[in-house]
């Protein structure tokens, strides 16, 4: 093999192809078939990832699941671990003040925020890209909370809108003195309606600034997939006399359904490993306080059900997806 | 009809239409430019309503930073600050001993950034165009590290570079800058799983009479990758490594568990507080409320998004036309 290689570098790619082929065949000195050395190939390129993954990936995630059922101490030059079952797991669920609590209210959190947040960037995205005056404006400003909603920076941000009092409805209510949403139920006459609806539109509201802060990337994969629908159905449906209420569903929807699993599947990961999620906080809580083996268990109970949830999800999502046959 | 209709002709075009219409027509004609109207009007006010929400925190971070503490108090100072100062600044990047940690955090950044997109544009590849045993598991794998958060395995990695080598050959990594330019080496750092997965999807979208071209041609699958689909992907290639900068640019989380010393200036803003504490807020010469704090705080978050938000203005559309040519759209 390494002959081979250093064979095909002495030679100019563009010079002499063909002899330089017919020379290698007949001096290769170890004989392979082409889909055995592709093979080889293949291992090679990955090889690197595969020592990577072994060292910083699977060995530290081993360990973690070692830990979880295990009693961690750390003495001066190593750990020592002592064998304690299931009782982690057991101090997880059964003793832990916060966890379970931290656990449904960020489970909660991410089921009615996750819809949220692709309605509203599918809706985004289709206006973004109609054609009007500062679209490229309008695109560059709903894209910015990709680059800043990762770091510390965002915590800051919403942090201290919590501390001066100004969040979401609130904000704009503290600008024109008013309670905005109560006023607009008000003013359509929604005064019976019941106590529950009422909180869930005021939630809403209050999380508009969540919702369009974490929707950045969502944006971007919609409008891709907006832009690569073939003009051929465009016009067809124009010709067809579509409206734009039927455009949407006929059209539009259909060729971005594959996408909006991608979205569904990011939006999920994206919420879950958040580190400012409760359940994350309350895991790095432990781990500050040296309780390793609880924080493994904690951890590990937690990407049991994130996994779960992302696998019930895809499997029924997929059934509704509409992949274009090439 | 011509190539070009300038707007009045156009006018004129659509008259003429319009008189040529039966009455019925012509009434859903003119709803149908109505309702365009009211969605144009509509569009302007939810794009600038959800605008205003995006930028609000930003322009009052600068609105922040050059106003005097005292200005936090006065109910009537909403955006435009009463007194300009730029002390607030200056002690901001002092404490944050912002041009040192700058410094550091480039050459953090940009180095993981650039050997972390070619390793796992290799991978990527390797995953594409190679059928070899054990992929789809080794695929899984893949997947598996965009699933697990980083602070499941941060201990054991922690324990990992504390004691780092094979048999009694032991080096401690820790606060070297090896804790962060190995994994990514190496394909495994900040969210390598997912540029894994982009690159793959892009070199798949490739056509594969290229490398069938190169094959013939008697270049061997490595330099095929170099000389052929390399150059193909340079767009692409741009676009992760933007985002990789702004990943590792935004994380505090890796750095402050494997750094004690090296400073970024993430981990510098997340220390912020103490140090102002410690520099300002404990002189008992001066008094100073929570309120009056913010402006620090909101001057730092300034300072330490500033370097990112330039590049974002001036390659705006690498990050979004790549990723609308990168393998996530196929």
């Amino acid at each position: 093999m390494s002959g081979n290689k250093t064979q095909k570098k002495a030679h100019d790619v563009s010079e002499e192809k063909r002899s330089a082929a017919a020379e290698k065949n007949g001096r290769r000195p170890l004989r392979l078939s082409y889909a055995k050395r592709k093979e080889l190939y293949g291992y090679g390129f990955i090889s690197l990832w595969m020592i990577g993954t072994l060292m910083f990936f699977l060995i530290p995630l081993g360990k973690s699941l070692w830990y979880s059922f295990n009693e961690v101490r750390i003495e001066p030059g190593r750990s020592v671990t002592e064998w304690a079952g299931l009782s982690k797991y057991d101090y997880a669920f059964n003793q832990d003040p916060k966890f379970t609590l931290a656990l449904e209210a960020t489970l909660l959190e991410t089921l009615w925020k996750t819809p949220l947040i692709l309605i509203f960037s599918l809706f985004i995205a289709v206006v973004l890209n109609q054609k009007f005056r500062g679209r490229a404006l309008a695109r560059a400003i709903f894209f910015l909370p990709v680059i800043i909603v990762t770091g510390p920076v965002f915590r800051v941000i919403s942090g201290d809108i919590n501390t001066t009092g100004n969040m979401g409805a609130d904000q704009f209510s503290t600008m024109f003195s008013t309670d905005l949403v109560g006023e607009l139920m008000q003013f359509l006459g929604i005064y019976g309606l019941s106590e529950n609806m009422g909180e869930i539109i005021s939630t809403v509201a209050d999380n508009i600034f969540g919702i369009v802060w974490s929707s950045g990337i969502q944006i971007l994969l919609f409008l891709a997939a907006l832009q690569n629908i073939p003009p051929s159905a465009k016009e067809a449906a124009q010709i067809e006399g579509a409206t734009s209420w039927e455009y949407f569903w006929k059209i539009t929807f259909p060729y971005v359904s594959p996408f909006i699993l991608a979205n569904l599947i990011f939006t999920v990961i994206d919420s879950f490993t958040s580190p400012m999620n409760s359940v994350m906080e309350r895991i790095l809580e432990m781990k500050s306080e040296w309780n390793f083996g609880e924080a493994s268990a904690m951890a590990w109970i937690y990407f049991l059900i994130v996994l779960a949830a992302i696998g019930v999800v895809s499997a029924v999502v997929n059934k509704f997806i509409y992949y274009e046959v090439d | 009809m011509s190539d070009k209709i300038t707007p009045p002709e156009q006018r004129e075009v659509k008259k003429l239409r319009l008189q040529n219409m039966s009455a019925a027509e012509r009434a859903c004609v003119r709803r149908r430019d109505a309702a365009e109207k009211i969605w144009k009007f509509f569009r302007f006010v939810i794009l600038c309503g959800l605008g205003f929400v995006i930028l609000y925190p930003l322009i009052y971070m600068i609105s922040c930073t050059f106003r005097e503490r005292n200005d936090m108090n006065d109910p009537t100072v909403m955006w435009i600050p009463r007194n300009l100062t730029l002390d607030v600044l200056r002690e901001t990047i002092e404490s944050m001993d912002f041009w040192g940690a700058l410094k550091t955090t480039l050459f953090l950044n940009i180095g993981c950034s650039l050997v972390q997109v070619i390793s796992c544009a290799v991978t990527g590849y390797g995953f594409a165009r190679f059928d070899f045993k054990g992929r789809k598991l080794l695929f899984g794998v893949v997947i598996m590290m965009i699933l697990v958060p980083t602070q499941v395995i941060s201990l054991p990695l922690y324990t990992q570079f504390r004691y780092f080598g094979i048999g009694s050959l032991k080096v401690n990594l820790i606060d070297s800058m090896l804790t962060m330019y190995l994994p990514a080496l190496t394909a495994n750092g900040i969210r390598s799983g997912l540029m894994i997965l982009i690159f793959r999807q892009f070199f798949k979208g490739l056509p594969r009479e290229l490398e069938d071209a190169a094959y013939i041609d008697g270049c061997g699958p490595f330099m095929t990758f170099i000389r052929v689909m390399v150059p193909n992907a340079a767009s692409s290639f741009l676009t992760v490594f933007l985002f990789s900068v702004v990943w590792y640019w935004n994380d505090y989380y890796i750095s402050s568990t494997f750094f004690t010393n090296t400073r970024t200036i993430a981990t510098m803003l997340q220390n912020l507080d103490s140090e102002l504490k410690m520099r300002i807020f404990n002189d008992p010469k001066v008094q100073i409320s929570g309120r009056e704090q913010i402006v620090w705080r909101q001057a730092g978050c300034l300072i330490s998004i500033a370097p990112v938000l330039l590049m974002y203005v001036f390659l705006q559309k690498h990050f979004t036309e790549g990723i609308e040519r990168s393998g996530l759209v196929t």
